[in-house]
């Protein structure tokens, strides 16, 4: 049974340890290539005699022990003209891995590994199998038992606490309601002030002047304070951000040993070079990054770099490059993972997919060298007919892709044969707010971030290119495609857009779009949030964010809007279209679900204005039109439809929490074709009297 | 000035009298009275009667706010902030498989199916919490393995008692397919 003091110390020396851990794993791998000296020699020896001594302060006498015998291994050598022996580096390494495993096992309480078969593996690579130092130690070592043992002094010296990760989650969260608080006050200051002057433009001057200097005075108030607020919040983000970053350098340097083990096994030689280490990331992101990037270097060595003879025989170094460049823009943070190796083999992706039946062959013969490569994020797939320990499994690439999709980010892979294979992570980075556009496409608002905005304007008929088959604009002397947000997100059918209707040019990956919508309402700043599970997993959004009134709005991923290779809804000929107007959103989700059941694309409007100036813009098939609407009922709707030249033979079915004759018969008289009670609403009824009011009007034409 | 005992009110013994007399009835209660019961919000989807455990139930609130999601899954209403988490609002009848419904839902239950999230569902009336008993709940879960738990209740009246971790299971294999 462990002290509670020790208990508690522990879990600080798991944590320092494993920092050390980190340092000597990258030392020794570094020496195993340059002689064994230096300032790298030396913080190998510092790391292991800090484990040792910070062992004993805790009492741990066998981990201290264990640290001392790699001391004995690893000090002999120091000054050597010559690297680590390979085997000798193995077997440190080895003890390291067990070393770990048993602290953390004695701060579990969990069983714990054992010693004697590290021991005696330190013991063979002292013995010096084919190892034989060149010089002597350059200076005499302190002997273990008087060396005076480091403290472990983050965990004892009261300089600092330790916190949960679910307490600084916690945290972050409210911090996060604060930022979006804040930006609420700033809304309320700017609706004061839009009051004031409504106020001042209704109430002439004296009978509301006193009211004005008071809403006037309050506006002012409200302005410092959520100025105030602004500078709290701002400084206990940076604080946050401070205890809850780390640095991506965290996640990467234990690729170095997994590169370095891979390689042993496996008979090849690389080396890792990384750009962009120092970047700071939010643990949770990083935590989350960690299994993805093993997976990425893992498949790289296995699969992409070739056995150094074939290299060479293909003019490439016998050691194969692996780079791994991080990069934050704004936002969004890029990883890159590139191999200089042999590139994705095609052919054999597609024997794959044909034998293991996961594309049908006439699919697979359409299919270009982009698909393909998609493929082998699927699950389950490999091109491997052997199972190894590293790969085969088909396990691998559709979690990493799963878990960066998780993280409201998507995967990229770019290959070129015999050159090499690039996977490119883009995921959100940080926590906090970013700028957003904010735009109206009929009734729903959006955001799209400000990063992917190039610029905005107005449409002119002159630089717009309508074909039947696509749209584009004349940008820069250059045609981009022009696409529809409403008719994008199943709003409505593509509309070309209108005289001065705003187009925003949105730019990601290298590809260009430009967006027509309905409005831009103008940037804001806001905190995006990652959507809840049942939504997560549509491509169309990076999140949700919180606007001054407490509603939320959706943010666009911008990689999606310039991803033109999606199939559009409108380009399914023979599809039936159905309209429903009703001003219940669940209504209106009801009605979708039973009549998308039945195969058609369903577009919704949430009362007659809507409708109608839908209606103006495309053809439906049918309409589903609740009858208890405000405004401007279904009795009216129907009337206003049939005056329309274009819609006037649409069979148009009411539908009415009431189940009432007048109705039935009020229905019929402004032209309806059909009528049914809400209640009756069950998915099979409503599929049966729409097709039914359909024949009804054909026969009648 | 010098502080004073606060007065008893003169009501004060008859409030008293009234709470040991509460209390004493609670003490007499059979301790297997709350365990014959399981407690559920009753509300009607359409013609039907249906019931949620009322653990499972965190809030009532009305349905306004909601954010709706175009290109989600058709039983998606929208998504809402709840306690400054953002939670998404199915609709129960599309759930359900498509049921017809008297009136336009006004009220979203927001509920924890277990899963550690909570997610909302629309209703047309707020539910009122009823008690059914623990034996037909047993016996009617003994033949469903279902989303939904048909119970009989004396006088024939039935309720459909919505088991919400098959409900939802039901609902991410749906979207799988």
């Amino acid at each position: 049974m462990l002290d509670p003091m020790l208990e508690q110390l522990l879990a600080g020396f798991v944590d320092e340890s494993q920092e050390i851990y980190d340092r000597v794993t990258r030392s020794l791998i570094e020496l195993e290539k340059e002689p064994a000296q230096g300032k790298r020699f030396d913080e190998l020896a510092r790391g292991l005699h800090t484990l040792k001594g910070s062992a004993a302060t805790l009492g741990l006498d066998e981990l201290a022990e264990f640290a001392h015998r790699m001391e004995d291994v690893i000090l002999p050598l120091r000054g050597s003209l010559q690297p680590l022996p390979a085997e000798l580096a193995d077997a440190v390494l080895r003890s390291l891995d067990v070393w770990m495993a048993r602290l953390r096992a004695t701060a579990a309480k969990a069983e714990l590994p054992e010693l004697q078969s590290s021991l005696e593996l330190l013991s063979k690579a002292k013995n010096g199998r084919g190892w034989a130092p060149t010089a002597p130690p350059s200076r005499p070592e302190e002997p273990a038992d008087s060396a005076p043992p480091l403290p472990a002094e983050e965990a004892i010296s009261g300089e600092s606490w330790r916190v949960s990760t679910r307490q600084v989650i916690g945290l972050l969260h409210e911090v996060e309601r604060l930022r979006e608080l804040r930006l609420r006050v700033d809304e309320r200051k700017r609706e004061l002030e839009r009051t004031l002057a409504e106020l001042a433009r209704l109430g002439g001057a004296l009978a509301t002047a006193e009211v004005r200097a008071l809403l006037s005075n309050l506006g002012r108030a409200l302005g410092g304070d959520g100025e105030e607020a602004a500078d709290i919040v701002a400084s206990m983000e940076d604080g946050l951000k401070a205890i809850s970053t780390m640095p991506v350098r965290t996640v990467i340097e234990p690729l170095r040993r997994a590169v370095r083990d891979l390689c042993k096994s496996s008979g090849k030689l690389a080396r890792l070079a990384v750009v962009g280490a120092e970047v700071s990331l939010d643990r949770r992101v990083l935590e989350q990054l960690r299994g993805p990037m093993v997976q990425l270097v893992r498949n790289a060595v296995d699969h992409g770099l070739e056995m150094p003879e074939v290299r060479e025989a293909r003019g490439k170094h016998r050691e194969g490059a692996l780079t791994i460049r991080v990069e934050q823009q704004g936002n969004m943070l890029f990883i890159e993972i590139a191999d200089d190796g042999a590139g994705l083999d095609l052919a054999r992706i597609k024997d794959a997919a044909l034998s293991h039946g996961f594309v049908p062959p006439e699919e697979l013969a359409l299919m270009g060298p982009a698909q393909l490569q998609q493929i082998i994020f699927r699950p389950g797939f490999t091109t491997r007919t052997d199972v190894t320990e590293i790969s085969g499994r088909g396990v691998g690439l559709d979690v990493v892709r799963n878990q960066i999709q998780a993280l409201q980010g998507h995967v990229e892979v770019q290959s070129t044969p015999g050159q090499g294979t690039r996977f490119v992570l883009t995921l959100p980075a940080e926590l906090g707010s970013s700028p957003v556009l904010v735009v109206r496409c009929g009734e729903h608002q959006f955001g799209l971030p400000m990063v992917a905005v190039e610029s905005s304007r107005p449409a002119r008929s002159a630089e717009l290119h309508l074909g039947r088959a696509r749209a584009q604009l004349e940008h820069r002397e250059q045609l981009i495609a022009l696409q529809d947000l409403g008719a994008l997100t199943g709003l409505r059918q593509p509309e070309a857009p209108q005289e001065g209707q705003p187009l925003l040019i949105v730019a990601s990956q290298g590809r260009r779009v430009a967006l027509s919508v309905d409005e831009v309402i103008g940037d804001k700043e806001l905190v995006v949030r990652p959507l809840p599970v049942e939504v997560r997993d549509l491509p169309a959004y990076q999140g949700a964010a919180t606007l001054a009134r407490g509603e939320l709005i959706l943010i666009l991923r911008a990689d999606w809007l310039v991803n033109l290779e999606r199939k559009s809804e409108s380009g399914l000929a023979g599809t039936r279209r159905a309209l429903v107007v009703d001003d219940s959103l669940t209504a209106r989700a009801l009605h979708r679900t039973a009549l998308e059941a039945g195969g058609y694309v369903v577009h919704t409007a949430s009362n007659a204005r809507q409708a109608l100036e839908q209606l103006r813009h495309a053809a439906y098939d049918v309409m589903v039109c609740d009858i208890g609407m405000e405004e401007m009922d279904g009795f009216q709707l129907t009337a206003a439809v049939r005056q329309q030249a274009q819609a006037d033979s649409m069979p148009i079915l009411l539908v009415s929490a009431r189940d009432s004759d007048s109705d039935r018969q009020r229905g019929q008289a402004v032209g309806a074709d059909g009528f049914l009670t809400k209640k009756d609403c069950v998915s099979g009824r409503l599929l049966s009297e729409v097709s039914a009011v359909m024949a009804r009007r054909k026969g009648a034409t | 000035m010098k502080a004073q005992p606060r007065e008893q009110p003169a009501f004060a013994a008859e409030l008293n009298e009234l709470l040991e007399r509460r209390a004493e009835r609670i003490r007499h209660k059979p301790p297997e009275a709350e365990e014959d019961f399981l407690w559920v919000a009753e509300f009607p989807v359409g013609e039907e009667s249906y019931a949620l455990p009322l653990d499972a139930l965190r809030a009532a609130v009305p349905l306004k706010m909601v954010t709706p999601v175009p290109l989600s899954p058709p039983q998606v209403i929208g998504i809402l902030r709840f306690q400054g988490q953002i939670i998404t609002a199915l609709s129960l009848a599309s759930l359900l498989g498509g049921r017809g419904w008297r009136e336009d839902p006004a009220v979203l239950l927001v509920v924890d199916p277990g899963f550690g999230r909570l997610v909302a569902l629309d209703c047309e009336r707020i539910p009122k919490p009823v008690g059914l008993p623990h034996a037909r709940v047993e016996e009617a879960r003994s033949r469903s393995a279902g989303a939904i738990t048909e119970i009989t209740l004396p006088g024939m009246k039935q309720v459909s008692l919505i088991e919400l971790p098959r409900l939802m299971d039901r609902r991410s294999s749906q979207e799988k397919r």
